[in-house]
């Protein structure tokens, strides 16, 4: 980037002021060439009156009146509004120089060791600006992707701060599909994002295809994120940038459950269907009783603040930055759960010499978080979605408890009362950066760049009561010790527990490049890198636990107070560390900006391959071709710009451990009643295991019509592993050591990413919008580990598995029974396959293979949690002192599992319940109500899988900046105040909470374990630059 | 001076490079992790080995859980008929090839016989004292492993040499139970060659222990006469405790009459649901409790392996063994005034024998429970030498008086002694197993072995439900054949 600066000079000096019509005429040129600007849009504001520049540039306007501001406009350069405030000498010409507008053609894309203009790419790329981060204001810097780059799929969870699941161009990989993240050249992963204020980020660059990531060899077979944060301007005086908001969320939707008296009744239906007695003499007695989840969600704020100040001398430019964010969990609110960021960025470059800069980028982030339980069967929504409603929140000053529920299900108020936890994360993360010209035109960079995290966990476990006989209870009803007395008058007691944790990663990595850029015949134009690069990543946690917390309390509670004996307490530790090392090169080439070449490798070494496959080669090349600037196509109408793009190569994933034959010293045995340590095999080794080896093919075409209004990007890609890395399934009859993972498989993924956009201007109104299209087919081609498939996630009590890998299908579907309706009459049921246990009002599943037995043999594929595409909008619309941007989102076809319900006999159940079956006829598709369900109507089955697709309206930012004349009062160069709400508006059909699920795996997502919802937020805020 | 700078620079690039060379090697010492390489090297090792190779053993609590589930005097229970759906279907015997309990009891089980073979593979690296002994361990423990195998499942795939590989995966077929059964016999001469009478170590096998189960191992092919003799060997060394409920609590274990045990402890604090086998804890127990239970001397658990009011009312008049197995919660609870609450199958009765019981875990306590298997009883061994003697046609008079010694302890004197012979003493016998031995982990095997199961167990098909199946995965992975019927 070389200037950025508006920068215009007007060449006529203001001697006086008058308020006469006058005519005005003057020239535009670029800023850059000053050759003249052809067709520019010149407007006087707030009047029906302009001009359109002609073909030297010149314009004219008659009647214009002195103190009006001209506006002129021109795509592919940035609008400038010039106030002209005095008319003496308008006879004279004025003379305006127009900037480019960088964000968009011939915006200098970063693409890893080296940049390029972004119309001289021929692999696949998206990029998002700082602008567009700015106007989602996320918590974490990926969320800001999801929809505004086609390409990627966001899933995000609701849970203050937690990663979401990212993924680029489908899901090819069983081992890991994060895409590699790169921020200023240091390598990161998304689990490092927690850490970054998103407001520093000055651009996102998605690396799609293996023509761009394979400079990042064995890591770019997930796509690679590419980050550049913010950086100061040389020469520029000290600017700061101001921004706050404050916001609250709230959920929206709630699930329907039984009340108290409905809860009853089905209760007592229940019973008696089992042959037992009514539970609930007097079901009138209870009313509504307590809904769980009005309890227990809450209202709970949000808020943001940053500081920037940047700026720079002739040789010295900085960028440093103030950043934090607090957002509340909505379940429980801020007590306990919160995430709470605090950052500090400073960015400086400085020369060293004329040929040599230095570049420092350091990053410190603070974060505080304390979490409740979520996503899963003891998670807070689940107990609010399951107890008992007639139990009422408090009782006599304590929490009410059930008599009937003994198991997991309690009140979600004690849960949270009862939950004591925090995690504290120390990072600071950055780089030394020199560049250094070594002659013209080649540059020689040395980076070094470390992450360094340090943390720290603490839970406690109280002592609880949820009534006498839970499983949850580990203390009287006043909270003092359960003790008991054996009959040989041993007494033991139960105790509370602490548990402390510390987790140090230090991650280095050192690389050193050459950048050699060339032109031969002035026709010719090469850009050459290549370099090695060097790292190592280490981690080592060391913790302990100890029982008998004074107090019960949690301000005491700390293994230093707690007053256990030496066989209460218990410590463990770990450690890893992996190193790499790489050689990498690329040479990229254009004829005349025309044909375009590039050819990129990387050679890859790992601690984590196996002994006979330590280094692996991973080579790409992309072509180009821009049609329009051929001859022949000045003929063609309508279509300003046309470029074909098609690129092939192979990338890699190396998302395993070294493996060796580890003895085991866990397992123990008991001799004269004392535990004695022994031995065993804990895991096989396989020197062979190398990367996954996934070949990927790209071709893409950009276009511009309408005078350069409309641009459109498709691509095509397809990718496929054919080394698929994971464990396999090994006979059972080898026992239970760790199998080693091999390179066993193969996946396939097809798909199209699109973008259309649209740059135009009506009058004051400046219309920007574009379209995002993803899709990808994924499909598992083959596994070679004896049975075809491997288990993902699985849900409840009793565990039930719902996600396969497998052969033949898509990685990560659903698993289950299919139903067919309700058994009507015992006619019915014995008419169909044999199904054990089954009377009428039960579920009839299918006999899949036609055994005449419904069994386990008959699941088959019920559900795919992956949507068939994602279509993301963004409309921004500048109206004079006005801007408003609407982001919305949808998702199709994506398929979810809903594994909420305990099924407990007194567990809460669904207002669905009410339509259950009751005598033939009485429902279709709903089975009876049962204390005994001999016909097992919760299993794993199609009843539970619902089409996930949604429409949601992200984002809705309407923004006010306030005119010079004002700020100029205040102080300031520019105040902008705007009002925004996140997720104004979800349109699904989906039951729960939330249709966006994700636990943060390919193989554990679309599951709903009452998942934590996405609030909306409304906010409000200001950004003051001065 | 430019130059210097491009030489300066080369020098370093081509310093660094080469120092690279080995920078992508990994050792498991940087990870402070012991390889088998280097291991088998010390005493220690093998005896540490010899501690994993029993420490299997404690993970086989389905297999005395199923025993009595799988037969007619008990009930699967839990908390609905969907808890633990692979025993719900074993009760019903509507089981089928897929089913977590016995692809678990399957896998288990192969890992102790695998733990033993690693120690065969590496018995010749260092030659010490009492290694010949040790050994006697090992031959007893792939011996009872390779016993549960056939068992449960009939033909399966032998291999005695070393711990296989996975290369080894999916190369083995399913070896003739004779075959495997001779294998056991031998493993367990050996044992009685080298093993002592008697161990400084409680919790560690004897050569009495191989004789038992030698026995057993006999009677379950009825080679009656060897079994009588490997018996005769026990005969004697132990002795029936008087007070026959006292053995099965806290303070009878490994008494007099204990030859083999299982042994557990609450010592190890064990938290993780997700290995509930790598505790030191017995799971089996916190299964058998009462739900939501609050009273005194027993703990809450989870309400399976429900003994049935047909057993508990089959129990002679005057037997002391009745109350002592099973537990009348109905009667308890209105005595103490304890309550619970009611789970599926519910019978209004417990396995008394193997029950959480106060005060008697540790850490998460539903993991930790101390409570020991007991798998070979001296009452056991007498009955055994009974039916060995009188099927066998040796001695009948001799059988009379092993079954009378096990009834006299009952109940409490020779007024019950029976004095049938013939095929009358066979059914005396097997009926005083069903009684004796309850709840233990006995009575499907007994039934099974002795061609009674398809007349006593509702839904029993014969020719298929002797054995259980092959699990579906090691079917599917293995291409081991299936077991006739599923």
């Amino acid at each position: 980037m070389r200037k950025s600066i508006l920068n215009f000079f007007i060449a006529f000096i203001a001697v006086s002021t008058g308020l006469q019509a006058q005519t005005i005429s003057g020239s535009v040129t670029d800023s850059e060439d000053g050759q003249p600007l052809a067709g520019v849009n010149i407007v006087v504001q707030g009047q029906n009156q302009g001009a359109v520049s002609d073909f030297d540039g010149n314009f004219t306007i008659a009647n214009f009146e002195s103190g009006s501001t001209l506006v002129f406009s021109y795509v592919g350069y940035k609008t400038l509004n010039l106030k002209i405030s005095s008319t003496d000498v308008i006879s004279d010409n004025i003379s305006v120089s127009m900037d480019k507008d960088l964000s968009e053609l011939d915006e200098v894309i970063v693409i890893g060791y080296g940049s390029q203009k972004l119309s001289d790419i021929s692999g696949a790329v998206s990029t998002v600006n700082a602008d567009a981060i700015e106007a989602s204001s996320p918590v974490r810097v990926e969320d800001a992707l999801q929809g505004q780059a086609s390409g990627i799929n966001i899933i995000s969870s609701g849970s203050p701060g937690s990663k979401p699941t990212v993924l680029i161009r489908g899901i090819t990989s069983y081992a890991g599909n994060d895409p590699l993240v790169v921020i200023d050249g240091i390598s990161a992963t998304i689990d490092d994002l927690n850490s970054l204020n998103p407001s520093d980020v000055k651009s996102v660059n998605v690396l799609k295809d293996a023509a761009l990531a394979s400079i990042y060899g064995v890591k770019g077979g997930s796509g690679v994120i590419v980050i550049t944060t913010k950086s100061g301007e040389r020469n520029s005086e000290t600017k700061f940038t101001l921004s706050t908001s404050v916001g609250t969320q709230e959920v929206v939707r709630t699930i329907d459950v039984l009340n108290a008296s409905e809860y009853a009744a089905i209760l007592n239906e229940a019973s008696v269907n089992a042959g037992e007695g009514i539970v609930f003499p007097n079901i009138s007695d209870f009313g509504v009783g307590t809904n769980w989840q009005d309890e227990v969600l809450v209202d709970a704020p949000i808020v943001n603040h940053s500081i920037t100040a940047s700026g720079g001398s002739e040789n010295t430019s900085y960028y440093v930055s103030a950043g934090y964010t607090g957002q509340d969990g909505v379940i429980a609110g801020g007590e306990k759960s919160f995430f709470n960021r605090t950052n500090f960025t400073t960015n400086i470059n400085t020369d060293l010499s004329e040929k040599t800069k230095l570049l420092i980028n350091t990053n410190y982030s603070n974060i505080k978080g304390k979490s409740l339980a979520e996503n899963g069967i003891t998670s807070v929504l689940s107990n609010a979605l399951n107890f008992d409603p007639t139990v009422s929140p408090f009782e006599n000053g304590t929490f009410g408890i059930s008599e009937t529920i003994t198991q997991e299900i309690v009140n979600p108020l004690a849960q949270i009362d009862n939950t004591y936890n925090e995690n504290k994360v120390d990072k600071i993360q950055g780089k030394i950066e020199l560049q250094h010209e070594l002659m013209e035109n080649l540059n020689i960079t040395s980076r070094f760049g470390y992450t360094y995290v340090n943390i720290y966990d603490k839970g406690f476990v109280p002592f609880q009561f949820y009534g006498t006989g839970h499983n949850q209870t580990n203390a009287n009803p006043d909270l003092s010790p359960i003790v008991t007395v054996d009959s040989e008058g041993n007494i033991t007691s139960t105790h509370n527990r602490v548990f402390e944790g510390n987790t140090n990663f230090f991650n280095y990595t050192y690389e050193l490049y050459g950048n050699y850029d060339f032109t031969i015949d002035e026709i010719h134009n090469f850009q050459t890198v290549a370099g090695f690069s060097i790292g190592e990543g280490k981690g080592g946690n060391i913790s302990a636990t100890n029982e008998d917390v004074p107090f019960n309390s949690w301000d005491y509670a700390d293994v230093s107070a707690a007053t256990g004996n030496a066989t209460q307490q218990t410590s463990s530790s770990w450690q890893y560390v992996n190193r790499n090392l790489s050689y990498f090169g690329r040479i990229l080439y254009d004829y005349d900006e025309k044909y375009y070449a590039s050819f990129t490798g990387r050679v890859d070494g790992s601690t984590s391959f196996g002994k006979n496959n330590k280094f692996g080669f991973f080579p790409s090349a992309s072509i180009g071709w821009v049609v329009s600037k051929e001859d022949f196509f000045d003929e063609v109408p309508v279509l300003d710009y046309l470029k074909f793009r098609a690129s092939y190569g192979t990338l890699g994933n190396d998302n395993i451990n070294p493996q060796f034959s580890l003895i085991s010293t866990f397992p123990s045995y008991v001799f004269n009643g004392t535990i004695t340590p022994g031995s065993s095999l804990g895991s096989i080794p396989n020197d062979d295991v190398s990367w996954e080896n996934q070949v990927q093919m790209n071709v893409g075409i950009d276009t511009r019509i309408f005078n350069d209004k409309v641009s459109l990007s498709v691509d095509y890609f397809k990718k496929t592993v054919d080394d698929l890395l994971f464990s396999p399934n090994l006979s059972l009859y080898l026992g239970v050591p760790s199998y080693p993972t091999t390179n066993i498989g193969s996946t396939e993924s097809t798909g199209i990413d699109a973008t259309i956009s649209l740059n135009t201007s009506v009058g004051d109104l400046s219309i920007s919008s574009d379209l995002n299209f993803t899709t990808a087919q994924n499909e598992v081609i083959s596994i070679n580990n004896g049975d075809k498939y491997i288990w993902g996630a699985g849900y409840g009590i009793p565990y039930r598995n719902i996600v396969r890998f497998e052969e033949g299908f898509s990685p990560g579907y659903f698993f289950g029974y299919v139903t067919d309706g309700i058994f009507q009459t015992q006619d019915e049921v014995n008419n169909h396959a044999t199904q054990n246990g089954a009377v009428p009002g039960d579920i009839r599943f299918v006999d899949i293979n036609s055994d005449g037995i419904v069994n386990d043999s008959d699941r088959t594929q019920i559900g795919d949690p992956f949507p068939d595409f994602t279509i993301g909008w963004n409309l921004n619309l500048d109206y004079k002192a006005f801007d408003l941007s609407v982001f919305t989102y949808a998702s199709v076809g994506n398929d979810i599992y809903r594994a909420y319900e305990r099924n407990l006999n007194y567990t809460n159940r669904f207002a669905s319940t009410l339509a259950r079956w009751t005598g033939p006829g009485t429902s279709f598709d709903e089975p009876r109500v049962t204390f005994v369900d001999s016909n097992n109507n919760s299993r794993a089955s199609d009843r539970y899988v619902e089409d996930g697709s949604y429409l949601r309206i992200k984002n809705i930012q309407l923004g006010y900046s306030f005119p010079d004349s004002l700020t100029e009062v205040w102080g300031f160069d520019e105040v902008r105040a705007y009002v925004q709400v996140k997720n104004a508006l979800t349109l699904t059909e989906y039951s729960g909470y939330d249709p966006e699920i994700s636990v943060g795996g390919v193989l554990n997502t679309g599951i709903d374990y009452g998942t934590y919802p996405q609030p909306r937020i409304w906010s409000m805020g200001v950004n003051i630059k001065f | 001076m430019k130059n210097f700078k491009t030489i300066l620079l080369l020098i370093l690039v081509t310093s660094v490079l080469n120092r690279c060379t080995d920078h992508v090697d990994y050792e498991a010492i940087e990870g402070y992790q012991i390889t088998s390489e280097i291991y088998f090297q010390q005493e220690a090792d093998y005896d540490a080995a010899l501690v994993g190779t029993y420490d299997v053993l404690q993970w086989l609590f389905f297999n005395i859980q199923l025993g009595a589930i799988a037969s007619e005097i008990s009930l699967c229970g839990g908390e609905s008929a969907t808890d633990y759906i692979g025993i719900q279907q074993i009760d019903d015997m509507t089981h089928y090839p897929e089913n977590n309990v016995l692809r678990q009891i399957w896998q288990f089980l192969y890992e102790g016989v695998n733990r033993a073979n690693y120690m065969e593979q590496n018995k010749a690296n260092i030659d010490f004292e009492g290694k010949e002994a040790m050994y006697g361990e090992v031959y007893f423990l792939r011996a009872y492993y390779y016993f549960e195998l056939v068992k449960f499942f009939g033909d399966v795939p032998l291999f005695t040499e070393a711990r296989l590989t996975a290369g080894e995966a999916g190369t083995l077929t399913r070896t003739p139970k004779e075959e495997v059964y001779a294998q056991i016999e031998l493993d367990l001469q050996n044992a009685i060659a080298s093993l002592p009478n008697s161990q400084s170590q409680v919790g560690r096998v004897n050569k009495y222990t191989a004789y038992a189960l030698l026995g057993k191992v006999l009677l379950y092919q009825d080679k009656f006469a060897e079994a009588a003799s490997a018996l005769d060997n026990v005969i004697g060394v132990y002795s029936l405790v008087s007070d026959y409920g006292s053995q099965f609590l806290r303070f009878g274990e490994n008494g007099p009459e204990s030859v083999f045990e299982i042994q557990y402890s609450n010592q190890s604090n064990w938290y993780d649901w997700g290995c509930a086998h790598c505790s030191e804890g017995n799971y089996a127990i916190i299964m058998n409790g009462p739900r939501g239970w609050s009273g005194p001397e027993y703990a809450q658990g989870w309400s399976f392996n429900v003994p049935t009011a047909e057993f508990y009312n089959s129990f002679e008049e005057g037997d002391t063994r009745r109350d002592a197995t099973v537990l009348d919660i109905e009667a308890f609870a209105a005595a103490t005034g304890a309550s619970y609450t009611e789970g599926y199958d519910h019978t209004g009765y417990f396995n008394n024998k193997y029950i959480p019981r106060a005060g008697e875990s540790g850490g998460q306590t539903e993991l930790n429970y101390l409570t020991n298997f007991r798998i070979i009883r001296y009452s056991d061994v007498l009955l055994m030498a009974a039916e060995a003697y009188n099927r066998g046609g040796i001695d009948d008079g001799l059988a009379q008086e092993f079954l009378n010694q096990v009834r006299r302890r009952a109940f409490g004197g020779d007024d019950n002694d029976i004095s049938a012979s013939g095929t009358a003493l066979t059914d005396a016998i097997w009926e005083e197993r069903k009684f004796e031995l309850s709840l233990e982990g006995h009575r499907f095997f007994d039934l099974v072995r002795t061609g009674r199961a398809s007349s006593l167990i509702t839904g029993f098909v014969e020719g298929k439900h002797e054995v259980f199946p092959i699990p579906q995965q090691e079917v599917d992975i293995s291409g081991l054949t299936q077991n006739a019927g599923y």
